[in-house]
């Protein structure tokens, strides 16, 4: 395995110019995949996960998009490609699979038939022998009796089927990155699980590398090695999964795991809501784009902008925060006792005072 | 085991609040278009029975087509049962029609899944609020109504002062807090909440349930929860009735449920919810 990541985002900004002004969907956001490996980026909706994975498609060109960094895939960067070059790119060695599996399929032709044009799309295949690889992918995301489904309309699979659909369209070029969006988040449970497992397994048996975006931790603990937490556009926070759960940084992130209830551990008499709502892309925050729903966030934070910094002894382990690396330290061990935002405030005393 | 339920809190104390009797729901499932024939039926609901106590907080869980939201929609009366008796303080309702049944509707209300959708863009907040009083005849003096309707908003953590807006000048948990007031409106014993906060961003997904939780405790609401979602469940019910294909599997209280499931849908269930165990991958794919 080489040492150079398969994917590397080096500062990528997108804008979308509006009548009402310009949306900074992404702001300054990197990242590394390495190959066969998964990230999870985590983030509410307008967090700019979800642009950020079209624009690695190429899919944000026709959208007006503004875009400026890099993004490197295997040493090329596609934002320098031709579109023929990403069309051949597309669907080859990177693919997606859409959070709407319904909308994403066309209604009128056979879903056999768009698993083949998919192929043939990239590989110049008899249609007999692509017909035969339609099947055998249905079989192998688990659809039952391939041979006969193959012949069925979108409208004939249940969503969980549809789903695996789509994956199966997406893995039949057996890409070497694969952007899952959202795979989950219209199913149940049960199907959510059984999905989750299949990209696990398939994962595995083709060594392909996985980004995974959801707004649902459950979902990034599951799966990701790696998982980069996004607010408005940026990357705020980015940790192995197991530190990321076990000694987050950023005050977002401990927000967010505050805020939902757990099937594990005692039941919490009270929830710890993030106050506010998430804010506006084209009117953003000024300085931390967190800090008007920081309960720790101090004056100057609204002024001066965070560069995202390896934390103290821990090079993997990257945070955009103003806060004192001590400061959060003692935070968190509060709040994980049990403590609230104001009452770890309390016992830490002020940030000012500890800076 | 504890009670779980606020006895007491009703008129008549120790009986329970909803008394639900093999409730069947079925929808017919028909074929041509002037000369209209029944082929089948799709049984939403299928022999449904289960009680909720004054106070409480009944949690139902299922997965899409379980019947849970059809169960909901009976209790409230806007759907007819195929078979089965519904009780509401007492009372039959099963049948209930015109003048008795708006009686009845004014003490169980109904908080949507989707604040989006249920609230009508052209109205303003203060008259989407003040709307069930104007339906049941109350407060008809205006300056009393619009008093109300403003110590309404400033219960559910909304500012007065926006009284004139409309509902798209508001964030989604703010329009599920609008949601909230016009449901406490009539000062409810019972409020459904069907999937309450499916539809919300995760950061503000606390907001609203904390807010379900306060106003239970200051009105003393009977509160029956819809979700799919097992940890919202967890944290907020007394007792949880798992439905599956238009049955209730199981019906237990919170600890007993989530320590030890008994029927094999739930133990599925809960080993489905992503990140909590290890052991997902036990799944049969």
């Amino acid at each position: 395995m080489s040492a150079e990541p398969l994917l590397r985002v080096e500062d990528l900004h997108v804008e979308f110019p509006t009548e009402d002004g310009v949306v900074h969907a992404v702001d300054g956001l990197s990242y590394d995949v390495r190959r066969g490996r998964t990230l999870g980026i985590v983030g509410e909706s307008g967090s700019g996960k979800t642009v950020s994975s079209l624009t690695t498609m190429g899919l944000t060109r026709r959208m007006g998009a503004r875009i400026s960094g890099r993004i490197l895939f295997e040493g090329r960067d596609l934002l320098t490609l031709s579109e023929e070059e990403m069309r051949k790119l597309r669907g080859n060695d990177i693919a997606m699979v859409f959070q709407d599996p319904l909308s994403s399929l066309h209604p009128l032709y056979r879903v056999g038939a768009q698993i083949v044009e998919a192929l043939r799309a990239h590989r110049d295949v008899p249609k007999a022998h692509a017909h035969a690889r339609a099947i055998e992918l249905l079989g192998l995301v688990g659809i039952p009796d391939p041979g006969r489904r193959v012949n069925d309309y979108p409208h004939e699979f249940s969503g969980g089927e549809r789903q695996r659909a789509m994956i199966a369209m997406a893995l039949v070029n057996e890409p070497k990155l694969l952007i899952a969006d959202e795979p989950t988040t219209a199913l149940d449970v049960t199907v959510q699980a059984q999905i989750l497992a299949l990209l696990e397994r398939l994962q595995r048996e083709l060594a392909m590398a996985i980004v995974i975006v959801t707004h649902d931790l459950g979902v990034v603990a599951e799966m990701a090695e790696y998982i980069a937490v996004m607010y408005a556009g940026r990357i705020v926070e980015t940790a192995p999964a197991e530190r990321l759960f076990s000694a987050p940084e950023h005050p977002y992130t401990w927000g967010l795991l505050k805020s939902i209830p757990t099937l594990e551990g005692p039941r919490v008499q009270e929830l710890e809501p993030i106050p506010g709502s998430p804010p506006s892309l084209i009117h953003r925050p000024s300085g931390c784009h967190f800090h008007p729903r920081c309960p720790y966030a101090q004056p100057e934070h609204a002024r001066i902008d965070p560069r995202s910094e390896p934390v103290p002894g821990e090079p993997a382990h990257r945070v955009a925060c103003l806060l004192e690396p001590a400061t959060r330290r003692r935070l968190w061990a509060q709040l994980r006792a049990g403590w609230t935002p104001a009452e770890a405030l309390i016992a830490v005393g002020s940030p000012e005072g500890q800076a | 085991m504890s009670t779980a339920a606020g006895e007491g809190l009703g008129t008549r104390p120790g009986e329970p609040l909803v008394q639900v009797r093999e409730l069947v729901k079925h929808f017919p499932i028909t074929r041509g278009i002037i000369f209209q024939r029944r082929i089948g039926a799709t049984k939403a609901v299928d022999g449904v029975s289960f009680e909720v106590q004054r106070g409480e907080t009944l949690g139902i869980v299922g997965e899409t087509g379980c019947g849970k939201t059809t169960t909901a929609r009976l209790i409230m009366r806007l759907l007819d049962a195929t078979a089965g008796e519904i009780r509401f303080d007492g009372q039959d309702i099963t049948r209930l029609k015109g003048a008795p049944l708006k009686a009845v509707r004014r003490e169980m209300q109904m908080v949507f899944q989707d604040p989006y959708s249920s609230l009508n863009p052209r109205k303003t907040i203060g008259s989407i609020i003040s709307e069930p009083f104007a339906i049941h005849g109350l407060h008809r003096d205006s300056s009393e109504r619009k008093r109300t309707v403003r110590e309404l908003m400033d219960t559910v953590g909304l500012n007065p002062e926006h009284y004139n807006r409309y509902p798209h000048e508001f964030s989604g948990g703010e329009r599920q807090r609008i949601g909230v007031a016009r449901a406490l409106a009539l000062k409810p014993k019972l409020l459904i909440a069907d999937e309450p906060v499916s539809a919300l961003d995760v950061s503000i997904q606390a907001q609203v349930l904390n807010l379900l939780r306060d106003m239970q405790r200051r009105f003393g609401l009977t509160l029956v929860l819809i979700s799919h979602d097992l940890s919202v469940v967890r944290h907020m019910c007394d007792r949880v009735a798992v439905m599956y294909r238009g049955e209730i599997v199981e019906l237990a209280f919170n600890e007993e449920l989530y320590s030890q499931p008994s029927h094999p849908y739930t133990r599925a269930l809960l080993a489905a919810v992503p990140g909590a165990r290890k052991d997902r991958r036990t799944i049969p794919e």
